[in-house]
């Protein structure tokens, strides 16, 4: 069909094509446009102000400063409560990943099989991942009660082993809040590491075997290859969804002993709801949004190129 | 014949609605009809219909039903708070700020004077008597007055802190901390695991443990309500008391998992799994204590003052609730403060046997006569309410932050009391 033709059919679109236009996009946009500016934009600018503000809870209108910045960014407790968050983090992304990596393997790998009890893997796995933060902490904390009563230290002990202080020890309290992290967020991983897995050419893996690949050489050399995007997606979104995670710490620990276990998300939410601090929870909300972002950039980098496009 | 049917199936019918009529007046988050033409939003503790006590949320559903039959045309909406009281407070101040808090609401004594500097309260001053008034025990009176000279709440119940022990393992009251150490290392001879207190990031850690320092004479915050309590005249009181607690879990007194403990429930359950026979607990607890345990198991508890370093250097935490009004509307303002009145002063103290502020209320009911009662009466004496200052929470925090750092051995002594007064001077002056 020639251009005038088409002309000739659709007369609406007449004018535009005629001067080599395109419609103009906004009118479908504005509705996004709008919902995103009231519900997403507007809190997050309102986040900026505050934080040029000294604004508190407890009254008074405040006035426009800088000083909230200084003060925030040079507290004494800051790097303490960043190399917590780093922890926290690293740990709880690694572990969530490498073990919802290994789930989704075995599976993808029982589906093929026909096993019994895949459904039920899956399931128990999505269970966790539907228990809502703070249950999952007073679940945990049951079981990490040192009490002669205690959940675990109750099985060490019928075991004949000695009780370990999971959460009274500054050492080894992380641990234990990482991994009451890692057992509710690793069902994510879990999800997308098998869809990523089922979408893997079968051909790819029918070459391996032909050139007499092994299992592990067909693991290295085809899936995690092939998974690299999808990894790196995960990676971005579980790390932001750990930077932001306290209400499984606050039940769990409330951040101590002393300040072992006091994320950033935990520090920023007593300094609003503890301490009233409304423009220093502003500043440090800023400062989670830079890391974030600022980590979503560097795994970004590492996409191929065609996935970033 | 039919006639007969006719009145049986009307009196079936009427007796089938009753218990409907009945069930409707109180919901989980209602008292009154629903189609009341006066509606009061009431935000509350677990002081209520809703208690988890059986027999209080029975006691509770009763005084609401009683209350509401009484004011017809009125209907009560309840918003449940949850555990996290501090939590729960700073947002409704928040809410206030902006315009949405509830019309009435139970506020935490402690943080009472963050509200009233907020100006966000009303004045209840116009329903209760000068006489009302000045019953109330100073501390109370004075918490709840703005300074204008209006009260802004009813303090209704106060409590107190209280050193719960096993008759049987531990038959003498200690009343020094020497003799405290001794007992609870005769516990742990004795199969327990030690004496056990809050210690984690929680504000009872701060407000159980500060009655070791107020016994010496220590103070919190000077009269301009600035942080004072390491300055040259109580660091050395200050350190004491957190060594008297630090020495408890290194010796073997105190199992170190006290840096855990969080809740006066966790306190509760190990008296009930007779793992502990030595606790510092509140004086609510006796009940609950009774509550959950086998009669012959209960007579074996009872509790004394808190020790002090010496026996005559000893004093307690005292806290409570208190209900206050946020409505710019006089008649719901004047209907909260009735609530206050017809439910909170005196009928639910004496049902939760919850410590009454006012003096007279001792003698009204009979519960407080009990030898309990009157002995929690008499530990009231030297108790010490929270400063009604800004910079509490603050201070709360920073103890509770230097409190886990010491149980744990993560830091010593001087120099978590060092971190934590400069840290809540620093708060003080952004302030």
């Amino acid at each position: 069909m020639s251009a005038s033709a088409m002309r000739s059919k659709l007369p609406f679109l007449g004018a535009a094509v005629r001067h080599n236009r395109v419609p103009s996009p906004y009118p479908w946009l504005m509705p996004v446009i709008l919902v995103m500016g009231l519900f997403y934009l507007y809190p997050v600018i309102d986040v900026f102000r505050y934080a040029f503000t000294d604004l508190t809870l407890l009254g008074g209108e405040g006035r426009y400063t800088l000083s909230t910045f200084a003060n925030v960014l040079t507290r004494p407790e800051l790097p303490q409560i960043l190399w917590v968050t780093f922890v926290f983090t690293a740990g709880s992304v690694i572990g969530q990943q490498l073990i919802g990596l290994a789930m989704a393997l075995v599976v993808v790998r029982s589906e093929k099989r026909n096993l019994f009890g895949t459904t039920i893997l899956r399931t128990t796995a999505l269970i966790a991942w539907v228990v809502p933060g703070i249950a999952g902490g007073i679940i945990w904390k049951m079981l990490f009660n040192e009490a002669p009563f205690g959940g675990l230290n109750s099985l060490l002990r019928l075991m004949g082993m000695a009780p370990v202080q999971w959460l009274s020890d500054p050492d080894v309290v992380m641990w234990s809040v990482v991994l009451s992290n890692v057992w509710r967020g690793t069902a994510f991983s879990m999800v997308v590491m098998y869809a990523a897995l089922k979408a893997i050419d079968p051909s790819l893996y029918e070459a391996a075997e032909v050139d007499g690949a092994s299992g592990r050489q067909k693991l290295f050399f085809v899936t995690l290859p092939q998974l690299r995007p999808a990894i790196l997606v995960n990676m971005i979104l579980i790390t932001i969804q750990t930077l932001n995670t306290f209400d499984a710490i606050i039940s769990l620990t409330g951040g101590g002993p002393g300040r072992a276990t006091e994320v950033l998300s935990l520090y920023t939410f007593n300094v609003v709801f503890r301490n009233y601090d409304l423009a220093a929870g502003s500043v440090l909300s800023i400062l989670m949004l830079v890391i974030s972002l600022g980590l979503a950039l560097v795994y970004a980098a590492f996409l191929p190129k065609d996935e970033k496009a | 014949m039919r006639k007969s049917l006719l009145v049986a199936l009307a009196a079936a019918t009427a007796l089938g609605c009753l218990p409907a009529i009945a069930e409707d007046l109180i919901t989980s988050d209602r008292v009154g009809p629903s189609d009341a033409p006066k509606k009061m939003v009431f935000r509350m503790t677990g002081d209520g219909p809703s208690s988890t006590d059986p027999t209080w949320a029975a006691g509770y559903t009763k005084l609401y039903t009683d209350f509401i039959n009484n004011h017809p045309g009125w209907q009560l909406e309840l918003q449940m708070m949850t555990g996290d009281i501090s939590q729960e407070q700073a947002r409704m101040l928040e809410q206030a700020k902006a315009g949405h808090a509830p019309d009435c609401a139970a506020v935490d004594s402690f943080v009472l004077p963050l509200f009233k500097q907020a100006g966000v309260l009303k004045s209840l001053s116009p329903y209760f008597t000068k006489e009302e008034i000045d019953q109330l025990f100073p501390f109370v009176r004075d918490g709840i007055t703005g300074k204008d000279g209006e009260i802004y709440a009813w303090w209704w119940s106060t409590d107190l802190r209280v050193l719960y022990r096993n008759k049987e393992i531990v038959p003498n009251a200690p009343e020094t901390w020497a003799d405290t150490k001794a007992a609870a290392l005769q516990s742990v001879e004795a199969g327990m695991e030690g004496m056990l207190f809050n210690g984690s990031r929680y504000e009872g850690t701060a407000f159980d443990w500060l009655g070791n320092f107020w016994g010496q004479g220590g103070k919190l915050v000077d009269d301009a309500g600035k942080p004072v309590f390491a300055d040259a005249d109580n660091r050395d009181k200050f350190v004491k008391a957190v060594d008297y607690y630090r020495d408890l879990v290194e010796s073997g007194a105190a199992p170190r998992r006290v840096a855990t403990i969080g809740s006066y429930d966790d306190l509760n359950a190990a008296a009930a799994a007779s793992t502990t026979a030595l606790f510092v607990g509140g004086n609510w607890q006796y009940r609950q204590l009774e509550n959950s345990m086998d009669p012959e198991e209960f007579a074996k508890w009872t509790f004394s003052m808190l020790p002090g370093i010496t026996a005559d250097q000893r004093s307690t935490g005292t806290g409570g609730w208190t209900v206050a009004a946020f409505s710019s509307d006089p008649e719901k303002v004047e209907m909260c403060a009735t609530l206050a009145r017809e439910i909170y002063m005196g009928p639910a103290n004496a049902l939760q046997e919850q410590l009454p502020t006012r003096a007279d209320l001792y003698d009204k009911y009979d519960v407080f006569k009990s030898e309990a009662n009157q002995t929690f009466a008499k530990a009231l004496k030297v108790g010490q309410a929270r400063p009604g200052v800004l910079i509490y929470p603050e201070i709360s925090n920073q103890i509770q932050i230097m409190m886990g750092k010491v149980l744990t051995g993560a830091a010593a002594t001087d120099a978590a009391v060092d971190d934590a007064y400069k840290a809540a001077l620093d708060a003080y002056a952004r302030l």
